[in-house]
């Protein structure tokens, strides 16, 4: 096994004790920004951007990912202690475990999220480590036409089938994929959309989207509607070592697993999609269905579970295609760029080294985090009670001063301006902003991938769809849009009836 | 109530209208890039399909906004959803974002730094004494990191040749 062997080189490069302070850094980095809300880890990676250029991309890359894994346990802390509802990926968390901290058993529903996500981000990460050499083998034999199918794909599921709105999440893959052209084309050396202003020659950077739609779009929005008051943390209460915790919590973990891993790993869903079906298994194999909607610890560890192993699977067409399909994955992708490699199926053969180490750091990391979240977890309650005003304050502050570190012009701060301004816009009429992100990372390599599949086919546009791994992606997407909107019109009718 | 309802229905309006508008001008924009006449796929021809994408889903947005199929504004842990929008706090927090980039050329940026996270905090309901000295504080420690720590230096303004402010 190749691949074991690897994974031990790297597991002997992450282990070394400056990538170690790198993957602590990251991970609690992560913990703090998925408790914090008004925060998360898409734009923390992109606030890190400009700051980690003097790094190696091997360090760079350990933080990122502790800060993705450790976004994902920071938010079920959140959520449960909370009495409102927070990120989408934790919200079925709220639903039980903010019951059970109210019931007194606070405790408890901390530890099932908590041992549950470690649980099923190490599974899950044994599962990326056995998938992902295959995949990129499979990979490389991929040519542009079968690159664009996937990219096809995966913006129809990001935009159209996730969210509320499908014309909404169109609109904003849409506006993300013009930003995307602005500036320098790469095969014909024309500007596009420049309107002759030079900074836009260059085109936007990532970072200073990412910033203003996730920053200063977000703080701009929660300061419109800001909740007053005090902010209410329920105590955390009750013992959780007890036989019945680990007796109801260990299939959950196992099945969250299972039900989360494929899921995140097909572009067809991502953390939140796991999280409910997740639910929804869990209260039908429950001998207690009454419990759930009153605190069953089932419907905490369950999903929890599948939000990690969601996040873990997500890591496969990223790191085996190239391929995002999450905001945050798309912001990965524009780090490893910035350091001049391109994810995808050569990634495993050309950066070997750092792949298994960035690997070896995520069973690391995953164990740092069950530290973090497990014995301190009364650390993470005091950080959740940062006063609001200084909270955002300090928001706007970092997001123009990462802004600022990425070439030190303050034009770029102009730009950071108007697409804050309408990241507001989009947050108030339910555009969504993950697939601008996603729209404006991969816009350019699908461009690329497209007029690369013509120039081969000297024009003729069947060559797009002629590729049988093409074909099969098409086919399987029509299938997929098919269903969604069978889901939709039986949702509308059990709306109807209630 | 009725009046909110009324103002976010013609704010949907213009952000579709908004969305088709740069879709326009993307299909415009895009006829004068040069290209070849002999090449096939050259750099106008996805400009094209992203112009037709946005005006198709802005219109389609204005349809469903004159259907009464209205956005769902997007939760959060700090957002009281029934609240009225309060514009005032916005427009404030877009001046100190203003005045931010304008100081930072004039005065540097720890005045700049401090300006921007004073005036965000206090919009946003912070006592002014207790904002004051944490935004200084915060504004001079990133100066000093930047300076010393990560060899990317922060135009100091008024600071410039001040030992560990001036990298």
């Amino acid at each position: 096994m190749d691949s074991i062997t690897a994974l031990l080189e790297g597991f002997a490069t992450a282990a070394q004790p400056a990538y170690l302070l790198y993957a602590l850094l990251g991970v609690t980095l992560g913990t703090a920004v998925g408790v914090l809300p008004g925060i998360g880890p898409a734009m923390t990676v992109a606030l890190l951007l400009p700051l980690t250029y003097t790094l190696d991309p091997t360090a760079a890359l350990i933080i990122f990912a502790g800060i993705y894994y450790g976004g994902m346990y920071g938010g079920s802390t959140t959520s449960i202690l909370l009495n409102t509802p927070g990120e989408s990926a934790s919200i079925v968390t709220a639903l039980e475990g903010n019951k059970m901290a109210r019931a007194g058993r606070g405790a408890a529903a901390l530890a099932t999220a908590a041992i549950g996500s470690f649980v099923a981000g190490t599974i899950a990460t044994v599962l990326l480590t056995l998938l992902a050499p295959t995949i990129a083998d499979i990979a490389v034999t991929l040519g542009p036409a079968d690159y664009v199918a996937l990219m096809v794909v995966a913006f129809t599921t990001v935009a159209a089938l996730l969210g509320s709105s499908p014309v909404r999440g169109l609109a904003s893959l849409g506006l993300g994929l013009f930003i995307g052209l602005i500036g320098t084309d790469t095969l014909s050396g024309q500007q596009r959309f420049t309107l002759g202003v030079s900074t836009l020659a260059d085109g936007i950077d990532v970072v200073v989207v990412a910033v203003g739609v996730f920053a200063v779009g977000e703080a701009l929005y929660v300061a419109s509607r800001l909740r007053h008051g005090p902010i209410e943390v329920i105590p955390v209460g009750g013992k959780w070592m007890t036989r019945e915790f680990w007796a109801r919590s260990w299939k959950p973990w196992l099945r969250g697993t299972f039900i989360g891993f494929p899921i995140g790993t097909v572009p067809a869903g991502g953390a939140d999609v796991s999280t409910f079906v997740s639910y929804a298994a869990e209260k039908k194999l429950s001998k207690k269905p009454e419990e759930f909607g009153h605190g069953a610890i089932e419907g905490v560890a369950g999903p929890e579970a599948a939000n990690n192993a969601a996040a873990a699977g997500v890591l496969v067409p990223l790191l085996t295609l190239g391929l995002p399909t999450t905001a945050t994955a798309a912001v990965i992708v524009a780090a490893f760029q910035s350091y001049g490699i391109q994810p995808g199926p050569l990634l495993f053969t050309n950066n070997s080294a750092m792949v298994w180490a960035l690997i070896a750091s995520l069973y690391i990391g995953n164990v740092m985090l069950l530290v973090l979240n497990l014995p301190l977890v009364k650390m993470w309650v005091k950080v959740l009670q940062i006063p609001r005003p200084y909270l955002y304050a300090g928001i706007l502050l970092f997001a123009a001063l990462g802004t600022y570190a990425v070439n030190f012009v303050v034009d770029d701060l102009i730009v950071l301006l108007i697409i804050g301004v309408a990241g507001f816009f989009m947050r108030r009429h339910g555009y969504p902003v993950a697939p601008l992100v996603v729209g404006l990372i991969l816009g350019p390599m699908a461009e690329e991938q497209v007029r690369r599949t013509l120039q081969i086919s000297e024009g003729s546009l069947s060559a797009l769809v002629t590729s049988p791994f093409a074909a099969v992606a098409y086919s399987v997407l029509v299938v997929l849009l098919a269903v969604a909107v069978v889901v939709r019109v039986r949702r509308k009718k059990a709306e109807t009836l209630v | 109530m009725i009046s909110g309802k009324i103002s976010a229905k013609v704010e949907e309006y213009v952000f579709g209208g908004l969305v088709a508008a740069i879709g326009v001008f993307t299909l415009l924009d895009a006829t004068t890039i040069a290209a070849r006449a002999d090449n096939a796929v050259g750099p106008r021809a996805f400009p094209y399909a992203v112009g037709v994408l946005l005006v198709a889903t802005g219109v389609a947005a204005i349809i469903a906004t004159a259907r009464g199929k209205l956005g769902q504004a997007e939760e959060g842990e700090d957002v009281a959803v029934d609240s009225r929008t309060d514009w005032v706090t916005v427009g404030k927090l877009v001046a100190v974002l203003i005045a931010h980039l304008v100081l930072i050329d004039l005065v540097g940026w720890p005045v700049a730094a401090t300006v921007l996270f004073f005036g965000a905090a206090w919009t946003l309901g912070a006592v002014w004494w207790r904002a004051l000295p944490i935004a200084v504080a915060l504004a001079l420690v990133v100066q000093v990191v930047f300076a010393s720590g990560l060899g990317l230096s922060l135009p100091a303004g008024i600071f410039e040749g001040v030992p560990f402010l001036d990298g």
